[in-house]
């Protein structure tokens, strides 16, 4: 497990330009541990401060290799985490990544267009795939989020972020500036990727 | 309705019936019967009330009387065709969907061709002469039903058989789809009453404020099928044209085809003047059921139908996708006609279209002579013209740079925001790259192989994303101009009356925030704060939807931008959702 100060710093990496409120939204822990925490990451030189806002550094990613090979050495060597990454990565992942793409175009007459929203029958299907694909999810990682909480946060807030793109807010497939399915699910996919010291595959 | 035929749980939607209540019967249903009421021919049903509904989860199970009344349901449905379910000859099979008053996630989706089994198959296929269909209807309706009924979760498409998915079902679930019909058909319909209470559809309705015991229908429709002999056939029809807009029924056909047949493109069907040319009735007959829900539904429709031993079955029929082209096209014209008020055009386009529309494209005959650099996959269209980067750092530090990455991670993206076009090495049509430049409508093309962008750091490239090449040097665009086209000109002057925000490339009043003064750092992955008592703002992040949404929320009154269709669409639309 990684203390709060740790965690902090790994938050970075989920979310390259963040607000104290911001990162303690994604790693849960309360707002005044992440504030202690980054002020002594910006006094270590692991963190960037910039009007409110926080960065990683170069000196903070190599600090985090480091604390992934002591904290994370039991999770790695599990068979079971093993599995179920190759299983994430083949799988589900796969499937958020195609899904994401039918949401944002549609095929009219062969080309592939933007998709503009006003076929609510296309947009309830995706939505309900992807549905699918996160509670398949959740089967999925069962081995990582058994020693690592934060893995269930990330799918209570891809849940949050699938309803209310059912409620016809169209951002919260794909959209970049709010928590979409999308921006939650590839912050996911970092952490877990760090967790196990995996590469992202392409 | 009910009433004449004595039912207590079911309601048949027919021509001669009173308009029934979309509470009762669900928006699906209540279609089916104004598609009769118009005299339309559709493939024969019955619904199963939402009354039903509530009595299965006040009784914990199927109510009283229901399963004599599902027999009697589908008695009428076997008279109209002629075929008997569950048969060894002409069987008829059916399909089961939800149909709730308000459409909600989480219920059940449809299950086709139920009522099969052994001994329907040998049936289907001796009267098709068709084996593989009969042998892919039953596969089909047992993986719909695997899934759907028995609550499979392992991938069943795939599998080649029925005896594979058979074997799947069985090793997932211990469980096996019944052999008889209507055993089938009572699960069905008591599976879909369950999936109202699913855990997706309770955790929707308490978002929403939805009562959690808002029930479903179910709507229980005979199967037809293209492909029984030389007379029958399967198509698709756009009362309008779904690439232009222009006013002319356009269509594909496929004789002894089945519905999948022309949607999954397994087969290629031929134009809508093959079915003119052997059914000139069948065809007259459908392009004036086209234009009769072409004025009903007020908006282009994409209309399924099927012609079964040379009769027409209308099956579905919905506002058709239109490029940006056609939509605009479509809503000017639907108010010249008199269909529609102007002001319910503006809700038939939208923001995004009109951006798609004026998006610039290379100079026509300007990439002859140009030196290709790199090509990939176009994954997010568009042309952008700067000098290439190759970190997330130094775009942000070079405004409207072009970012070049092996492949792109949430690290990037605050340099994707910055710059003005993305390539990357790796990666398809659904990497990282392309799903979060889609979604800031940044042009991007993906997948040029490995080493081939390490080259460019520091040269002015031209990047199409439209075609997916990377071009040396800056070439020119050209590009609609709003004011050069009229239909948009007209959709313009109309949006202008349907908003009080002032928009234009002139419209500047103080106190003034401009976007484009603040740090590239500051335009990070949220909008900027706008201060109290701004009256115009200004800046490309304020001419992208979610920005006039925080504009207007602000209480902004001008928006200064070089495009204004798109902006005031965008105004309009948010004024719709908030008043």
């Amino acid at each position: 497990m990684l203390d709060p100060n740790e965690l902090t710093v790994h938050t970075l990496t989920l979310r390259q330009l963040g607000s104290a409120e911001q990162l303690a939204e994604i790693n849960a822990l309360p707002i005044a541990d992440v504030e202690a925490a980054l002020e002594k990451a910006v006094a270590d030189g692991a963190v960037m401060a910039a009007r409110g806002n926080y960065m990683i550094t170069p000196a903070g990613r190599e600090f985090l290799d480091e604390v992934y090979l002591r904290a994370f050495a039991g999770l790695r060597a599990d068979p079971a985490v093993t599995d179920a990454m190759d299983s994430f990565e083949t799988g589900v992942n796969k499937q958020v990544l195609s899904l994401t793409t039918d949401w944002q175009t549609i095929e009219v007459d062969g080309a592939r267009v933007s998709n503009d929203h006003a076929d609510a029958d296309y947009d309830a299907k995706i939505v309900e795939k992807l549905g699918r694909v996160h509670e398949k999810t959740q089967k999925v990682l069962q081995p990582l989020a058994q020693q690592n909480p934060l893995v269930d946060r990330f799918l209570d807030r891809i849940g949050a972020a699938l309803i209310r793109a059912e409620g016809g807010e169209t951002d919260y497939v794909s959209g970049v500036r709010v928590d979409s399915v999308h921006t939650v699910w590839f912050q996911m996919h970092e952490h877990i990727l760090r967790l196990t010291g995996r590469e992202r595959p392409e | 309705m009910s009433t004449a035929t004595g039912f207590r749980w079911l309601v048949v939607p027919d021509e001669d019936a009173a308009e029934p209540s979309r509470d009762l019967v669900g928006g699906k249903a209540w279609s089916l019967w104004r598609m009769r009421s118009l005299g339309l021919r559709v493939p024969p049903a019955f619904v199963v009330t939402t009354a039903a509904c509530e009595a299965y989860f006040a009784d914990g199970g199927l109510p009283e009387g229901l399963a004599d009344e599902l027999i009697t349901g589908i008695r009428l449905l076997e008279k109209q065709l002629g075929r008997t379910f569950g048969g060894t000859e002409r069987p008829l099979l059916v399909s089961v969907r939800s149909g709730a008053a308000i459409s909600m996630p989480g219920m059940m989706d449809t299950i086709l061709d139920l009522g099969c089994n052994d001994e329907v198959e040998a049936a289907l296929a001796a009267e098709s002469g068709d084996r593989d269909f009969a042998a892919e209807v039953h596969r089909r309706f047992t993986g719909f039903y695997g899934r759907l009924v028995l609550g499979c979760t392992e991938e069943l498409e795939d599998l080649p058989d029925t005896a594979s998915v058979r074997a799947a079902i069985s090793s997932d679930v211990g469980d096996a789809v019944p052999a008889d019909p209507w055993e089938q058909l009572r699960a069905a319909v008591a599976a879909v009453f369950a999936s109202s209470r699913s855990r997706r559809a309770l955790a929707y309705r308490k978002h929403y404020g939805i009562p959690d015991d808002l029930g479903t229908a179910v709507t229980v429709q005979a199967m037809v099928f293209g492909n029984l002999d030389d007379d029958s056939g399967t198509g698709v029809l756009f009362t309008r044209n779904p690439v232009d807009g222009a006013r002319e029924p356009y269509g594909e056909y496929l004789q002894r085809g089945q519905g999948e047949d022309v949607v999954s493109g397994r087969i290629t069907p031929k134009p809508l003047t093959d079915l003119e040319e052997r059914w000139p009735t069948v065809h007259a007959e459908l392009l004036d059921a086209a234009e009769q829900l072409d004025r009903e539904g007020r908006d282009a429709q994409d209309i399924e139908f099927t012609v079964q031993s040379g009769e027409l079955f209308l099956l579905q029929s919905r506002p058709a996708k239109r490029t940006a082209r056609a939509a605009v096209r479509i809503a000017v014209e639907l108010v010249d006609e008199g269909v529609l008020e102007p002001e319910e055009a503006l809700s038939r386009v939208t923001a995004e279209q009109i951006r798609t529309l004026l998006r610039p494209e290379i100079a026509p005959g300007a990439a002859d002579t140009a030196d290709v650099l790199v090509t990939g996959v176009a994954a997010s269209p568009g042309v952008a013209t700067g000098v290439v980067v190759d970190t997330p750092e130094a775009a942000q530090a070079n405004p409207g740079s072009i970012l070049v990455r092996k492949s792109t991670s949430p690290d990037d993206v605050h340099g994707m925001i910055a710059a003005a076009a993305v390539v990357t090495e790796q990666g398809g049509a659904t990497s990282h790259a392309a799903v979060v430049s889609r979604a800031l409508d940044t042009p991007c093309v993906v997948g040029c192989g490995t080493d081939t962008v390490a080259g460019l750091v520091g040269r002015t490239v031209t990047v199409d994303a439209t075609t997916g090449h990377v071009y040396a040097g800056a070439l020119p665009t050209s590009a609609i101009d709003e004011s050069d086209d009229e239909d948009l000109r007209r959709l313009t002057r109309w949006a202008e009356s349907a908003t009080p925000v002032r928009v234009g490339p002139d419209v500047a009043a103080p106190p003034i925030f401009d976007a484009e003064t603040l740090a590239a750092e500051d335009l990070g992955e949220q909008l900027p704060d706008i201060p109290t008592g701004t009256k115009t703002v200004r800046g490309a992040v304020f001419c992208a939807p979610d920005g006039v949404r925080a504009a207007l929320d602000a209480g902004v009154d001008a928006i200064v931008t070089a495009h204004r269709l798109p902006v005031l669409l965008a105004a309009i639309a948010h004024q719709r959702r908030t008043s």
